[in-house]
């Protein structure tokens, strides 16, 4: 989903960290009704079914709680490599591609890239379908990712975190809360306006501003169609209504007020409006970019079946997707786990970010599929308005 | 001992060659191969997107032209007029030499006629860059590096001045302060210049209440910051070259022109400024041609408007995966740089470093 999943280098927290200290400050909210969870899953799971082996993931920055890090080993007896250097879709793209076309093996069994670049390795046939059969906890998968449209068979990918676009901004410098997509190109906020580099997300919300209805993304966007977002969006960046195009760095950009507002991610911001009050984060009338997803792929040359299973059990367990939720301040791909993080984390169960109410979800549209020579047209003239 | 007489003088031959060796396989593997791989890149086709491992070698000499076309339109106009420019002002001296024989060789009417040429060169490439609005990455690279490199001579040979002259017993204090703020990665620094310029912050607000900047105005996300970045992040690749060359002046040649009733700025514009042209000339190379394929400061003080060609090439690499386009955008910058240097290098004589 980001360009770079930077640690954010304003406050220097990790969410971990920004997110203990939002409860502690909320002191103590009465945790004791959501305590009576369910019983976890996991505890099937007895002493003598050991897998072990080796496991090697490849994830994000910040995406995992060090709990689970350290738990995972000890509950399945399997000896994880978990690395935290995929900062961007492309990037890791244009670093393994050679190895992957050669059929080498890349090192990880497990890689965890945004939906629409785990469409692309499913395409070129460079990661396998997923040990379902040995897997006990999928139907812990919510139901609106099933068969998505980045995987219409749901063979190859299982979500990790989930979330969705919409626009922060911080109202001591808008002066007014934020409604529309409209607000994006108010000249009023000449030069104080972001968006994401990430063309999904942005277009998104450009193809709303111009017209488009959700229900018209939803059945496919052609390059035709988009011209007018497009064209929109340049005379945007060129005329200096738009200040900067980022990856995750806006949050720093929003916290020094050098951005009044921009296009966000939830997560990000979930975090950060427990810090800041006068940060808010919206999904604009017209509608949102979401749910997107970065999603786990067993790489085709992984061999370790049940090490796999094993992981993708672990974190489907909801006992363990609320801890790692609660840490992200994603939303977590696993059905019902608002028992188990209140349960943990009183403040964030009761964060709208994190559980966005109906209508909220209503608004929501999925950046439909591209046809490959679309894609690439696309892709060239979002550069060009980048800057790239 | 007649034979061993005979390899003496052989062993000696080959000494050279041995003691260039390192340098030479180290030149071989990390400079010629990448670059006739680089080359073989820009001459192919890719037939299947984000797969650049399975290129097709094809003498494909129009992704010079495609890549030329796309990111620099107003680059070749400016270039075209530039030259016509030059042109003109050279068929003008050479009418002038023609008629008066005597001109060419005063030397200072020869410098006079080069400093039209180039003169007629630059002011034309100038003049239709800012009509087009300093429009494609090409153009603003340049002119991006090109004021950085002045900038850089303008803070950093007074600087070597001061503490080459001047500096006394603190010379490797002060030199070492040059120095110090680039222990940090080139990255933080760039982002420390954010923290420092951002809209809310003082420098901003002090420019602001001195009517400077416009109550709106700003200094981050315009051309400004970004030249004032590559300024600051290149600095002591000027200052380096420019020190050593006036430390090795001799302050014996100053006086002596002061004993010849020289004024101070005429020692300094007779005596010492042609000393240390050697050490501009390398300072100018080393800033100029990292700053013109810079893409760090474009991205993170400027804004979409600011970008320069070292993001493009980036992007084709690493976002876009096209690497014959890639690969041609670096042959084009490096062959207009190799070829600025050479008349750069023929305008300000170089006999001082090579002789």
């Amino acid at each position: 989903m980001s360009n770079d999943r930077t640690p954010q280098p304003k406050s220097g927290l990790s969410r971990r960290e920004f997110l203990t200290r939002g409860a502690a400050a909320a002191g103590g909210l009465a945790a004791a009704p959501y305590l009576l969870g369910g019983s976890p899953a996991w505890a099937a799971v007895d002493e003598g079914a050991k897998v072990g082996g080796k496991v090697d993931v490849l994830n994000w920055t910040f995406y995992i709680d060090k709990k689970s890090k350290k738990d995972f080993p000890k509950q399945t007896g399997i000896k994880l490599k978990y690395s935290e250097t995929l900062d961007d879709n492309n990037t890791f793209f244009a670093k393994y591609q050679e190895q992957f076309a050669n059929d080498d093996h890349i090192g990880f069994d497990i890689v965890t890239p945004t939906t629409w670049m785990a469409a692309r390795l499913i395409e070129l046939g460079y990661v396998q379908p997923m040990p379902f059969d040995l897997m006990e906890n999928r139907g812990n998968l919510r139901a609106e990712l099933e068969n998505p449209a980045w995987d219409p068979t749901g063979e190859y990918t299982v979500p990790w975190q989930t979330g969705y676009t919409g626009i922060a901004y911080n109202i001591e410098a808008t002066g007014r809360e934020i409604t529309s997509v409209e607000d994006l190109f108010d000249p009023k906020f000449e030069g104080r306006v972001g968006w994401l580099l990430e063309m999904r997300d942005s277009m998104t919300l450009a193809l709303l501003s111009t017209g488009m209805t959700r229900e018209e993304i939803a059945a496919g966007v052609t390059f035709n169609d988009a011209k007018p977002a497009f064209d929109r969006l340049e005379k945007a960046a060129q005329g200096g209504q738009i200040r900067r195009f980022t990856g995750n760095s806006y949050v720093s950009d929003l916290l020094s007020g050098d951005f009044a507002l921009n296009v966000a991610w939830s997560g990000d911001v979930a975090q950060l409006t427990l810090e800041e009050p006068n940060l808010r984060f919206v999904v604009p009338d017209e509608g949102g970019h979401g749910f997107w997803a970065d999603v786990m792929c067993m790489v085709s040359t992984s061999k370790r079946d049940k090490q796999v299973a094993a992981w993708l059990d672990y974190f489907y367990d909801p006992v363990n997707a609320a801890r790692v939720a609660g840490y992200t301040s994603y939303i977590s791909p696993v059905a019902d786990i608002e028992d188990e993080l209140a349960a943990i984390d009183p403040d964030a169960a009761e964060n709208t970010i994190l559980f966005p109410e109906q209508d909220v979800l209503d608004r929501l549209v999925q950046f439909p599929l591209l046809d490959p020579d679309d894609e690439e047209r696309f892709d060239e003239r979002y550069a060009e308005i980048t800057g790239g | 001992m007649a034979g061993a007489a005979d390899t003496a003088p052989k062993r000696g031959r080959f000494a050279p060659y041995g003691l260039l060796s390192p340098g030479i396989i180290w030149l071989i593997l990390f400079f010629l191969v990448p670059v006739a791989i680089l080359l073989r890149a820009s001459l192919s086709s890719q037939p299947e997107r984000f797969v650049p491992d399975d290129l097709r070698f094809k003498w494909k000499w129009s992704n010079f032209s495609n890549a030329l076309n796309r990111f620099g339109p107003q680059f070749q106009d400016a270039m075209r007029n530039a030259l016509i420019a030059a042109v003109v002002v050279a068929v003008i001296i050479a009418a002038v030499v023609v008629l008066r024989r005597g001109l060419w060789h005063s030397t200072r009417a020869r410098r006079l006629l080069i400093g039209a040429l180039v003169a007629g060169f630059f002011g034309a490439y100038i003049i239709t860059s800012t009509v087009d609005g300093w429009g494609d990455h090409f153009q603003r690279s340049f002119l991006y590096a090109g004021i950085a490199t002045l900038l850089c001579i303008a803070i950093g040979y007074p600087l070597a001045y001061v503490i080459a002259f001047r500096g006394g017993a603190y010379k490797n204090l002060l030199l070492g302060l040059v120095v110090v703020p680039f222990f940090t990665t080139y990255l933080i620094r760039t982002i420390a210049w954010k923290t420092i310029l951002f809209d809310n912050g003082p420098v901003v607000d002090i420019l602001q209440s001195i009517g400077v900047l416009g109550d709106s105005g700003r200094l981050l996300a315009t051309p400004g910051a970004v030249i004032g970045g590559l300024a600051y992040n290149f600095l002591p690749f000027m200052v380096l070259p420019i020190y050593v060359s006036l430390e090795k002046i001799d302050v014996n040649l100053v006086d002596a022109a002061r004993d010849l009733y020289s004024s101070p700025a005429r020692a300094f514009r007779k005596v010492v400024l042609p000393l240390s042209l050697p050490g501009i000339f390398a300072g100018t190379l080393l800033t100029f041609i990292p700053a013109s394929g810079d893409f760090i400061n474009a991205e993170l003080l400027g804004s979409p408007t600011t970008s320069m060609i070292g993001n493009v090439v980036q992007n084709q690499f690493l976002v876009q995966l096209d690497y014959p386009t890639a690969a041609a955008l670096s042959f084009v910058l490096m062959a207009i740089i190799t070829i600025a240097v050479l008349i750069y290098a023929k305008a300000l004589g170089t006999e001082d470093l090579t002789g």
